[in-house]
């Protein structure tokens, strides 16, 4: 996942890098050059997991007629995800910019623990709690900024280290007793149904929406494509990289705080121990979500897409009788799979 | 401001790293409506010039840089510079394939309407109005992807220079035209010559001799950080053979190979054989390298003979060719480097910090590595690491001399005899030079070359792949020019007369 940071392997960095390799291995094999993709191959690229994801679904159709085709099913797999679909986005607005993030899960964990704490051991008011445990996501992401960005220090080892410290945070505010909340008014805020669906399943779809428009449509958004795909590039156009490079981080680890508010609010409770949980599906999400729409890059509507097709799989899975193990299985091959399908679209994108 | 300021002044423009002084008082004048070249090896400070103009680097107290005669702030801040009018255009152009022309072109400076959304038709008709300003006929809603080398060229430079008044600014091109062709680049050249005549100018930095003489009204060479040609047209010396001889002659510091009678008759059976080597630009070569030979290739920039050392190293895979060390065959296509190892043949890369040493390990690590492999399998002795460092650190006087200093902490002459210390010490049969004096300064250059020719006066056999004229007539018995005939024979006695062959127009490969 490293990757990111070798300009060499930057999914849409400029022509003439992969223009010159091309060339280069062209003339070092006599002249033999990699054909076109047309357009059929573009489409199918484009939208390959969604294809997938319809032929997964069939399947799981054909063997279980009854349990699969049912509503309550649809509204599992598509009223659960809110929080993670948050926190995929927390994800990707580090590797939008081209910085790498393994914090944001942890972020989450913190800020589902002080909403909770806050409320139901101090009695502060829940939506007092909800902005502390905002802020303090805020400050996570600033904590990380300044080491990645300032200190110039490798994001991974700033970020493998901080999530453990967040989570560690997290474990010593709860005392290692779960506390839950139970303010019916605000759970209301999350889980009242609008056509059979909760009402995060909709905040987290205007969430990926309100995060595409930023990337397209604001300079702001399209200075972070730059960044991201060519630091040099993005600075000598006047760009203030350092400026994004740390947003990006701040961005991320808010939207994380967001997810565990989503979180406490749907599920009463949170013990930070399982932050670790929600890392890996969120991940997997980011990158199956480079195989859709925008071959090769990062995008939430991909991001979005990835999250179902990865709850439809486990949900069917589940409902076939495997349980337990089965989410690892699924979330882990699915990384694995995702960037391997990432990495193999990105190269053929970047020889075309 | 008043028009007899130059463009862009720079004085006296020094950098140290550490122990190495890359640039020394650099001296750099263009004019309005100039267009000024950039020459230089790999190594001689040309990067690390254009880095302090768009503040990666800060230069030395005492430097001065003024544009249009005010001074710019030092180091520099890239935001104050590029308003000041300098824009650069990226080696690799910096366009993003997938956007639109518009959208690389504005980058750094989208028009936004109301609610901060970027306003596309404004930005299409700024990218639209920067385009006809240098005549270029693109539509700035293609993308990028679907453009022709020569089209994107033109967008990237439009980029560089969006937001020059009409007239003025300064557009650095930094190996940007490298990946163009013929026609495609005449076309470029046409359009940088539409833009300096409206009076704004441009630095032109390139590999290719033929194409600063083509298009520069002035070129300035770098050599080792220091200036050693300021040429301009108006006095008639701009040519590949004048910029040549700045970048590459050094007559100054002549060193003479002591050879023993018996190697002025290399009779010997040749030891080394190469065969129908091709990969890349080089097509089909042959040549043989005797016992204690010392064989030097070079010739044009471009010409491909810097591809040589790689390809025979087992470094870059060739299409065809075959090597013979003595008794081993080695079929190049098909060998592994540890084979290729294994049969004598070692590399010292020309890029030092990035292919040859470890810069963050010690002088005794980097030297020892090579011998490891040989050593008992299970546990590394440290008294012997220790001890043999001392030794090649003594015998080929680096310094500092404490074998756990740093590689980084090292001058580049001290670095350059590490790496060559490290292959020595194997005994190679066969060992390949790449620009083996490259940006070293002269003593330590003198006691790389002395050491070189001991190694061939033990028997190994020594191909020098460099475009150093005086290394090559210094110490090579022979030297080879590639070109697009392949190999030709020159003459090694002097270095000018080297040169004037290399440059020549019938060795000369076309840009």
């Amino acid at each position: 996942m490293t990757v990111q940071h070798d300009p060499e392997a930057v999914r849409d960095d400029g022509l003439s890098s992969t223009d010159t390799v091309g060339m280069q291995q062209g003339e070092m094999a006599g002249g033999r050059r990699q054909p076109r993709s047309n357009r059929v191959a573009t489409f199918l690229s484009r939208y390959a997991l969604i294809l997938v994801w319809a032929l997964l679904a069939t399947v799981y159709c054909v063997l279980m007629p009854d349990t699969f085709m049912s509503t309550s099913t649809l509204q599992a797999i598509f009223g659960s995800q809110s929080a993670l679909v948050l926190l995929a986005l927390a994800a990707l607005s580090t590797f939008v910019a081209g910085e790498f993030d393994l914090s944001f899960a942890s972020i989450m964990g913190l800020s589902a623990t002080i909403v909770p704490v806050l409320t139901t051991l101090h009695g502060v008011p829940i939506g007092a709690s909800c902005l502390v445990a905002m802020v303090t996501a805020m400050l996570c992401g600033l904590l990380n900024a300044f080491f990645v960005v300032v200190l110039e220090v490798p994001s991974l080892v700033v970020t493998l280290g901080s999530a453990s410290l967040f989570v560690g945070i997290a474990q010593m505010i709860a005392s290692s007793t779960i506390a839950s909340v139970s303010e019916p008014g605000f759970s209301d805020l999350v889980l009242h149904r609008v056509l059979g669906l909760p009402l995060s399943f909709y905040y987290g779809a205007l969430a990926c929406v309100l995060f595409a428009y930023v990337i397209t449509h604001t300079p702001l958004g399209r200075h972070i494509v730059f960044v991201g795909a060519n630091r040099d590039v993005a600075r000598l156009a006047g760009v203030r990289v350092s400026a994004i490079r740390a947003g990006s981080y701040v961005a991320g680890s808010t939207l994380a705080g967001l997810a565990g508010v989503v979180l406490v609010a749907s599920v009463g409770g949170f013990d930070p121990a399982g932050s670790a949980v929600y890392l890996l599906p969120s991940l997997a999400a980011v990158f199956l979500g480079t195989a859709v729409v925008l071959p090769g890059q990062f995008n939430p509507i991909g991001t979005f897409v990835g999250i179902y097709f990865l709850a439809t799989g486990i949900i069917g899975l589940q409902l076939l009788g495997y349980s337990g193990w089965v989410q690892d299985v699924f979330y882990g091959g699915g990384l694995v799979l995702a960037v391997s399908v990432a990495a193999v679209i990105r190269r053929r994108v970047a020889v075309a | 401001m008043t028009s007899s300021h130059p463009r862009l002044e720079l004085a006296g423009v020094s950098k140290t790293f550490g122990p190495n002084r890359v640039l020394s008082g650099v001296d750099l004048v263009v004019g309005p409506g100039e267009i000024r070249g950039l020459a230089g090896q790999n190594g001689s400070g040309k990067s690390t010039l254009i880095k302090i103009l768009t503040g990666i680097h800060a230069p030395d107290p005492g430097s001065r840089i003024a544009v249009d005669g005010s001074p710019l702030h030092l180091p520099v801040r890239w935001g104050a510079a590029q308003r000041a009018g300098i824009g650069v255009v990226h080696q690799d152009l910096g366009l993003l394939d997938n956007l639109t022309v518009a959208e690389n072109i504005c980058v750094g400076g989208y028009p936004v309407s109301r609610w901060g959304r970027i306003d596309r038709r404004a930005r299409d008709r700024l990218a639209e109005s920067t385009l006809d300003r240098i005549g270029v006929h693109v539509s700035p809603r293609a993308m990028v992807a679907e453009l022709t080398a020569a089209e994107r060229a033109e967008v990237a430079i439009a980029r560089a220079m969006r937001d020059h008044a009409p007239g003025r600014g300064l557009t650095i091109l930094d190996e940007s035209t490298r990946s163009l062709r013929g026609a495609d680049l005449e076309r470029i050249h046409a359009m940088l010559r539409r833009i300096v005549d409206g009076g704004s100018s441009a630095i032109i930095i390139s590999h290719s001799l033929r194409e600063l003489t083509t298009i520069a009204d002035s070129v300035t060479v770098l050599r080792d950080g220091h200036v050693t040609g300021d040429l301009s047209r108006s006095a008639a010396d701009v040519s590949e053979a004048t910029i040549a001889q700045a970048m590459l002659g050094d007559s100054l510091t002549a060193f003479h190979r002591p050879r023993s009678a018996s190697q002025d008759h290399p009779d010997r059976a040749p030891r080394v054989l190469v065969r129908g080597l091709t990969g890349g630009p080089v097509r089909d070569v042959s040549f043989e390298i005797g016992r204690g030979e010392i064989l030097g290739i070079t010739g044009a920039p471009g010409s491909g003979h810097d591809e040589m050392a790689g390809l025979l190293a087992g470094d870059v895979r060739p299409a065809a060719g075959q090597m013979v060390v003595d008794d081993r065959t080695i079929d190049l296509p098909r060998a592994a480097i540890t084979s290729i190892l294994r049969a004598g043949v070692m590399l010292v890369p020309e890029r030092r910090d990035r292919d040859g040493l470890a810069m963050e390990m010690s002088i005794r690590d980097n030297v020892t590595l090579p011998q490891l492999a040989g050593r008992h399998r299970l546990f590394l002795n440290r008294p012997w690491q220790s001890r043999e460092a001392g030794r090649v650190i003594r015998k080929h006087d680096v310094r500092p001399s404490r074998p756990h200093a740093l590689v980084r902490e090292l001058s580049g002459g001290n670095q350059q005899k590490v790496l060559l210390a490290k292959w020595l010490e194997m005994r190679p049969r066969f060992l390949i030079l790449h620009e083996p004096t490259q940006a070293v300064d002269v003593g330590a250059r003198r006691e790389i070359l002395t050491n070189i020719a001991a190694a061939a006066q033990e028997g190994t056999s020594i191909l020098v792949v460099s475009s150093e004229a005086d290394d090559l007539t210094a110490i090579c018995d022979r030297v080879l020019i590639h070109g697009v005939d392949g190999l030709t024979p020159a003459d090694a006695a002097n270095p000018t007369q080297l040169i004037d062959q290399v440059f020549a127009p019938t060795t000369r490969t076309l840009p």
